[in-house]
């Protein structure tokens, strides 16, 4: 990325994402091939008089736990992070990776061990974002290995990252707020309803979503952002649904998924690529088969899928639902170590109803609600 | 593929140098450049059954500190750090520096400041160590800048770092355990020894190290190491010394320096470059004119200069003096903010004398150590 947009990029995750102030403890938690955006971000954070703290996990160090250490091992937690969770007062994750497919080979069952020795951790993290006592952003730095999966060249991968961020305009904070003013304004709107339907190519699916709440996202837990969320009522999830892209996680990728819940938990799953890490994954623990978030992508600078989740369910035109933890502030109580999001593309004639109500076709809100 | 010879300095590590059980925490610290070593390392954790965590750090962050930091912010310590501490088995540091003289331009000032306020955290990590509760290892890990700094090619300096540590051979623990039992021996010889006299190039140096122990450097606190040391009697030092070597402090370089002692105090003091800030380092403190340590260079593998003191305080061959603190373990009293070590080529005329018997001559020891074995100091098998 050229020094402009890193600079940018640095400067709205500091300042407009996690609002760093004098005296934080800043941890940046990435990969050594996002160095020269966790240069940018040092600096910002020193100039807004946070103490900055780098968590670098060398490349290559997952992969050999996975691949040799024995289960105590992987169910080990380093004092390093349980610290870094528990004390931050801001975490700003960097996603780089070198290689997003390097566990491809370990035994599902292992990484599950180490989904669920994280679990604590997750909890911990998730209490703290929702108390406000921990302001968290991930973001994602452009390497080679996400622009081959994303089937573009470095360059062109960056000008992608570039856009999704409003890093090409002259005042992406300005932007991204006003993009937040109108995403709250769909979130009241949502708020009123109790039951959505989705209707689409081999999916039809009901979620009870009375009483909860949708949250408007627009930059600041996540970066690029763009989505309006809520997590729907844990017994209240009924019907089919057959996710357009394949979803990547913890280093493999997982495509064709068509899930079947009955009244909130899923009761049939298959997948053309990776079934049985989706069924490990499913038994990691109660949580892990229950709709933890249902959501409605936003951002119309994201157009196209490639293959990285945090863009992915922030195509403009699509919704995701994860398995597994809800977020504690949309009132979603489902609890599991995975969080696992599939993206559902909407833009081919599908149907949202709200209440039996049409609210949504071919990718777009109706006139008035967004 | 990886180098061979990184995977047996990884396994000398964790066997030898940490001993490392299962079930202890140990972090490794580095800078990215040295990630090869810090993968092996912590395969080699793994496969001991440890708990091992990274914690890597990148070139430019602390420049950017020490540039832009307020005064708060260069000495904040977070309590990440100092629960850390508390809970590490082991802990390996790994130098692998991208540019050595990046902080050159750094304020003094601020620089002291950001030392003094890490030196915290590094003191109660060796108060953890001298109590037994945790193990250090320091290495290195072979970078560019590093074989800069020794004018060598990246590949020729690798060859350097390798053979210094041994593990350009198959089995280097069991090296390691030979030089271990060798230097004990050494060091038990020399406890007997009431004064050394040290006769070279415009050298002539008598050291008063009764009733002072003599410890062995044995490849636990460093890799590579291989010396005996001792801290002299504070008031017995006498005569003049020339230091052969460039003395290097915080990355500046002080060359040709003379020194003549009076009743183990520095009394003149010159350098035919960098003599402002030798006279400056010897105003530091009262016992900043001492010496503090006196040892034999013994690591033959280690045979020229390469501008860092892990490798240049073993050269063997040589003999190392420092001015300032010394180490309570082998019975000194000197206290000083400095510890400089400065270092005197013996190769090719020196002669040491223990009270009045010559038992090194041109860089080695005359005879092999008596063989009384401190098992007990031995690590073992």
């Amino acid at each position: 990325m050229v020094p402009r947009y890193l600079e940018r990029l640095a400067g709205v995750l500091v300042d407009y994402s996690t609002g760093v102030r004098e005296g934080d403890l800043v941890c940046i938690d990435t990969g050594p091939a996002a160095a020269p955006l966790v240069r940018e971000i040092w600096r910002h954070v020193l100039e807004a008089g946070g103490h900055p703290h780098l968590r670098l996990d060398v490349d290559g160090a997952p992969e050999l736990l996975l691949r040799e250490g024995s289960d105590e091992q992987l169910a080990w937690v380093s004092p390093l992070r349980r610290e870094e969770v528990q004390r931050s007062d801001v975490r700003i994750a960097i996603e780089a990776e070198v290689n997003t497919r390097a566990n491809s080979r370990v035994h599902p069952e292992r990484q599950a061990r180490a989904e669920r020795a994280r679990d604590a951790l997750r909890r911990i993290h998730f209490a703290r974002v929702s108390s406000g006592d921990l302001r968290y952003v991930v973001t994602l730095f452009p390497t080679p290995a996400a622009a081959q999966d994303a089937e573009m060249s470095l360059s062109e991968y960056e000008n992608f990252v570039i856009r999704a961020g409003l890093l090409d305009r002259d005042d992406p904070r300005g932007e991204w707020e006003a993009l937040g003013r109108a995403y709250a304004g769909l979130a009241t709107r949502l708020d009123a309803r109790k039951e959505i339907r989705v209707v689409g190519d081999g999916t039809d699916l009901s979620l009870g979503v009375e009483g909860r709440k949708w949250i408007p996202c627009a930059g600041r837990e996540n970066f690029p952002d763009g989505e309006v969320f809520t997590g729907p009522i844990e017994t209240k999830v009924d019907g089919t649904i057959r996710f357009t892209y394949p979803a990547g996680y913890a280093g493999r990728r997982i495509g064709g998924v068509e899930l079947e819940f009955r009244a909130g938990e899923v009761v049939r799953a298959r997948a053309d690529e990776g079934e049985e890490f989706l069924r490990e994954m499913l038994a990691v623990d109660e949580g892990a088969r229950r709709a933890g978030e249902f959501s409605f992508g936003l951002n119309e600078a994201v157009s196209e899928f490639t293959g990285h989740t945090l863009f992915d369910e922030k195509i403009g035109g699509t919704v995701h639902l994860a398995l597994g933890a809800s977020y504690p502030e949309s009132g979603g109580k489902v609890e599991s170590a995975l969080h696992w999001d599939f993206v559902c593309d909407l833009r081919n004639g599908s149907e949202v109803y709200a209440d039996g109500e049409l609210i949504y076709r071919d990718g777009r809100f109706l006139d008035g609600l967004l | 593929m990886t180098d061979p010879r990184i995977e047996r300095l990884a396994a000398l590590l964790t066997d030898y140098s940490l001993a490392l059980r299962a079930g202890q925490v140990l972090r490794i610290d580095s800078l990215d450049a040295g990630s090869p070593l810090v993968l092996s390392l912590y395969e080699a954790a793994l496969r001991a059954g440890a708990l091992p965590y990274t914690n890597v750090d990148l070139p430019g962050l602390t420049e950017s500190l020490l540039q832009l930091g307020s005064d708060e912010q260069l000495t904040y310590l977070s309590p990440i750090q100092w629960q850390e501490i508390e809970e590490l088995d082991a802990l390996v540091t790994i130098w692998s520096e991208a540019n050595t003289r990046a902080l050159s331009r750094v304020e003094p000032d601020r620089h002291a400041a950001y030392i003094a306020a890490q030196r915290k955290l590094s003191n109660r990590r060796w108060q953890r160590i001298s109590a037994g509760e945790m193990s250090w290892c320091g290495t290195l890990f072979p970078t560019n800048a590093h074989a800069q700094e020794a004018e060598m090619s990246l590949a020729e300096y690798e060859d350097f770092v390798y053979a210094a540590c041994h593990v350009h051979e198959k089995d280097p623990a069991s090296h390691w355990r030979a030089v271990s039992t060798e230097l004990q021996r050494r060091a038990a010889e020399l406890g007997s020894v009431r004064e050394l006299r040290i006769v070279g190039p415009d050298t002539d140096l008598r050291l008063g190290v009764d009733g002072r122990s003599w410890l062995a450097a044995d490849g636990r606190y460093n890799m590579p190491d291989g010396e005996v040391f001792t801290s002299p009697v504070e008031t017995e030092t006498e005569g003049e010394i020339r230091y052969t070597f460039p003395a290097v402090y915080h990355g500046r370089e002080v060359e040709d320096v003379r020194l003549r002692f009076e009743e183990g105090r520095v009394v003149a003091a010159e350098a035919a470059r960098g003599n402002a800030y030798l006279q400056s380092l010897l105003e530091m403190d009262a016992g900043a004119r001492v010496l503090g340590e006196a040892a034999f260079g013994l690591n033959y593998e280690i045979d020229r200069f390469t501008r860092n003191i892990l490798f240049d305080e073993k050269i063997g061959g040589t003999m190392h003096f420092a001015l300032g603190s010394g180490f309570p373990e082998t019975g000194s009293e000197n206290t000083s903010g400095l510890h400089w070590d400065m270092i005197c080529d013996l190769r090719s005329e020196g002669e040491v004398y223990a009270d009045g018997e010559l038992i090194w001559k041109e860089g080695r020891f005359l005879a092999e150590p008596a063989l009384e074995v401190v098992e007990s100091g031995v690590r073992g098998s």
